[in-house]
């Protein structure tokens, strides 16, 4: 079910209604809470429910054997290491046999083929389930912590059930943790505050930015552009790069704003996932502001098991580039995701080198002018990852990138509108918290009826400005 | 509900105060909260219940549009009875207008029959582009190695014979090349029922042989009269003989096309023939065949004439290679190649093979005594006929 179509409006009523009536009651909401999620789930494809279940009870399950485990003071024991090192090769391997076996089978195949031996390998047509790659990170998150001592207990099976397929953030995230989703389930939020204006300013900034703004670059210049780059000039190419960042930014962040105001709405708060990351002036500080909810677990649950900074600056460096080599790779199974991990990992320990040699050097310029190079640094880099994030192949990357270096000048077909959109797009990062903030305090203090105008008039105007049908969201398929 | 912001205390109306009705006290009234930017659960539903009727009703036309081309079975139902009540009262008026201002579809009555059709032209439009894309695309092999060679059928008519021989010793120097020479004297495009190119390429050569670049030439054998299919003879330079000549062309082309985009034909024009030969026409077949094979990136036409001509693209006996000695490029008669003539073709043919396929683990050195000078290059463009050409 995608968030922006009258059958999720439909469902949204329903869920909304019983779960602030049966909000009272604890078990009762629980269950309500936990089968609408398996609709909503359900509704892309019933036949995959089963893994979502399997995920359910077999971490729940492991859980309990690491708690059970670990000493009475919490702390861990050889046996409690070893469950938690299983459950997290299951998680991974579940994960890998639906993400990752076609790709290894055939790169396998295409080496041994080109050194002239002949393997036939049989074909395997997996479907990836959606959201897997999410509630398989929540899941993984919440057995670590427990054999990190991280809990007195582990969770109820139906809270761990509502946990991990809670719908609103079920399919592409926020990464939610445990910790942060299941306090929120005892606490019984008071349904005369339900805090609306802020839930309806971020669901309808999340169905413009999807449905107007990542929809109308796709179809005007990104799509066309990366499917045949040969056919553009250079200008062309280049604008649908830095749209293909506008996109990209829309898309995952409108899902992401969609989804915290509809929990917002049910009374439960999710972490920001997102803080205008292209007013970064660092990849660092990229990473800071992208996709924030991946960033702290890939910290949390890869780079500080790695090891983290805690040793040798080359030592510290491999994990920073081992990090982000295994980010881009659980975006999917395509040497571009490798090759985006890469510039990502390399560029951030580029960063790291130049900082630590020229801390507190004078560079002569004036303090503004070098931040502004450095945010265009950033930007530029950020968008030049993004080519292989987007395209099909390595080689379909360097087509593109060989289109801006060696296509014709001339004949620019982007319309002043998409230019506006784009650059419109990345100045609104730089817009204060403050303004949406104050936009929300004068929604809510307007009279319902004419929060109902704003509602309807706003869906009118989303919808008209948007293309005929909805298309799913890039990161569903992650 | 007057005092939203203090659970639990009931209302309190100031002495003299008028009972204000249900729709100013709850919908009309700006809403304050002790708690600002939230408010009950309830009118949280009410609002977007309203609201998201009142988007229904507004968006009616363009839903029931969308559902039509979906068809969307129920859902159709519901929305065409709500775009039904919309257009009663004109709530779709603004939408209609903001669609007109962007140039969209209009209007709640669009047949979904035709918007089917619509779509499935659409598709139909979108799959001819994809395979005209497709079919732009040139074919891509393997870059072959030592061990996992390229295989390499080359074949024609009589003159294919000595070329062909040259070829093999030339590409068997790169270590990287297998090879077949198929030649049949006397054929080719013209004579089906003496030999029939097409079907043996079809039948034989592409599932047996399977190769993965053919080098082939016709055209000396087909100055002659033909029949077209509805078995008229056609005079020999006729514009109906030229006609039919492309098609048979064309079709033999197509035929050579793999469905996994992995062979590469290199088709030969005939070089210019002696002039006191019987062999007329060359010019008029090199133009049929590098104008079709431009529209097919699968076959790649080589341009022969200069290798076999002077300065002024006129037949010659006699050329200098790119050692600056002067050697007999053709036989007696003037029509088939010398070993000299056939070797310096074959070198420029490995040439044009190393810039299509990737060669580099072979090894490529031509001894200038074989090849042609540098100055010597293909035309970039094939007239139909040349001045003074047989």
């Amino acid at each position: 079910m995608l968030f922006p179509t009258i059958d999720f409006a439909v469902f949204f009523m329903v869920v909304f209604t019983g779960s602030w009536l049966l909000r009272p009651h604890r078990v009762a909401w629980r269950v309500f809470i936990l089968a609408a999620s398996l609709v909503f789930y359900g509704w892309w494809d019933w036949g995959l429910l089963y893994l979502l279940l399997l995920s359910i009870g077999l971490n729940w399950l492991f859980g309990r054997l690491v708690h059970r485990a670990l000493t009475p003071d919490g702390d861990r024991t050889p046996a409690s290491i070893w469950l938690v090192r299983i459950a997290v090769v299951a998680n991974l391997g579940i994960l890998g046999y639906f993400k990752y076996f076609s790709f290894f089978v055939t790169t396998i195949t295409e080496r041994l083929n080109s050194l002239g031996i002949s393997v036939s390998t049989p074909v395997l047509q997996i479907v990836l389930p959606i959201g897997i790659s999410f509630f398989t990170f929540q899941a993984i998150s919440y057995v670590i912590d427990i054999g990190r001592g991280h809990w007195r207990q582990p969770l109820p099976l139906l809270d761990f059930a509502v946990y991990l397929s809670f719908f609103a953030h079920l399919v592409a995230g926020p990464i939610v943790r445990a910790s942060e989703f299941a306090p929120q389930l005892d606490h019984v939020p008071d349904p005369r505050h339900v805090r609306s204006a802020e839930a309806f300013m971020l669901i309808f900034r999340g169905m413009f930015k999807k449905v107007v703004i990542s929809s109308f670059l796709a179809t005007q210049i990104v799509d066309p552009v990366f499917r045949l780059p040969g056919a553009f000039g250079r200008w062309e190419v280049l604008w649908a790069i830095y749209g293909y960042a506008i996109q990209i930014y829309a898309d995952f962040s409108g899902y992401t704003d969609i989804a915290i105001g509809i929990a917002l709405l049910l009374g439960i708060q999710f972490p920001l996932n997102f803080d205008s990351p292209y007013v970064a002036t660092s990849l660092q500080d990229f990473w800071r502001r992208w996709h924030m909810t991946l960033s702290r677990w890939l910290r949390d649950y890869l780079y500080i098991p790695l090891g983290g900074n805690r040793g040798s600056k080359l030592f510290t460096y491999r994990n920073l580039f081992l990090v982000m080599l295994l980010g881009g790779l659980w975006h999917g199974a395509n040497w571009t995701f490798v090759a985006w991990g890469c510039i990502h990992g390399g560029y951030l320990v580029g960063e790291r080198v130049v900082k630590e040699r020229w801390v507190g050097h004078e560079v002569g310029l004036p303090p503004r002018l070098v931040t502004a190079l450095q945010w265009f640094l950033t930007f530029n880099v950020v968008c030049l990852a993004w080519v292989f994030f987007r395209a099909q192949s390595i080689g379909g990357a360097f087509d593109v990138l060989w289109q801006v270096v060696a296509g014709s000048g001339t004949d620019s077909g982007v319309t002043l509108l998409v230019i506006l959109v784009i650059v419109g797009s990345v100045a609104s990062q730089f817009v204060p918290e403050s303004v949406p903030r104050r936009v929300e305090l004068w929604f809510g203090r307007l009279a319902p009826i004419l929060q109902i105008a704003g509602l309807g008039v706003g869906l009118l105007l989303i919808d008209a400005l948007g293309p005929e049908g909805v298309a799913p969201f890039i990161y569903f398929q992650f | 509900m007057t005092t939203p912001g203090r659970p639990g205390s009931p209302p309190v109306r100031p002495p003299g105060e008028r009972q204000e009705g249900f729709v100013r006290r709850v919908l009309l009234r700006p809403f304050r909260s002790g708690r600002p930017g939230t408010m009950p659960a309830g009118l949280v539903l009410v609002i977007m219940l309203l609201g998201l009727s009142l988007a229904m009703v507004l968006n009616a036309d363009a839903t029931l549009r969308k559902s039509n081309a979906k068809g969307d079975g129920w859902r159709n139902g519901v929305a065409s009875v709500i775009a039904t009540v919309s257009d009663t009262f004109q709530f779709t008026f603004a939408r209609s207008r903001i669609d007109q201002a962007l140039g969209k579809n209009q209007g709640t009555r669009i047949d979904a029959a035709e918007l089917v059709r619509r779509q499935q032209e659409a598709e139909a439009a979108q799959q001819q582009a994809d395979a005209l894309e497709a079919a732009r695309r040139p074919p891509v092999i393997a870059a072959p190695t030592p061990a996992a060679p390229v295989h390499l059928w080359v074949g024609g008519d009589s003159i294919t014979q000595t070329l062909g021989s040259s070829l093999q010793r030339v590409i068997a120097t790169t270590g990287v090349f297998t090879s077949t020479l198929d030649y049949h004297v006397s054929t080719g495009l013209a004579r089906p029922d003496y030999f029939n190119w097409p079907e043996h390429l079809v039948k034989d050569v592409v599932p047996k042989d399977q190769p993965s670049i053919l080098v082939m030439m016709f055209g000396a054998n087909d100055g002659q009269n033909m029949t077209d299919l509805q078995g008229r003879g056609l005079q020999r330079g006729s514009p109906e003989w030229l006609t039919e000549y492309r098609r048979r062309v064309a079709a033999t082309m197509d035929l050579l096309k793999s469905p996994t985009n992995d062979r590469l034909t290199i088709w030969c024009g005939p070089p210019p023939m002696g002039p006191g030969t019987k062999v007329h026409g060359m010019d008029e077949i090199n133009h049929i065949i590098w104008s079709e094979a431009s529209t097919r990136p699968w076959i790649q036409y080589f341009d022969t004439w200069p290798f076999f001509s002077d300065t002024n693209l006129q037949y010659t006996l006699e050329a200098p290679n790119a050692d600056g000695v002067r050697r007999v490029l053709r036989q007696k008669d003037d029509v088939h190649m010398s070993v000299v003539g056939a070797d310096r073709l074959s070198w420029a043919l490995l040439d044009r093979i190393s810039r299509l396929v990737d060669l580099s683990a072979g090894h490529i050195a031509p001894p200038p005594s074989e090849v042609a000078p540098p100055s010597i290059v293909e035309r970039t463009e094939i007239p139909p006929t040349m001045p003074g050409a047989e």
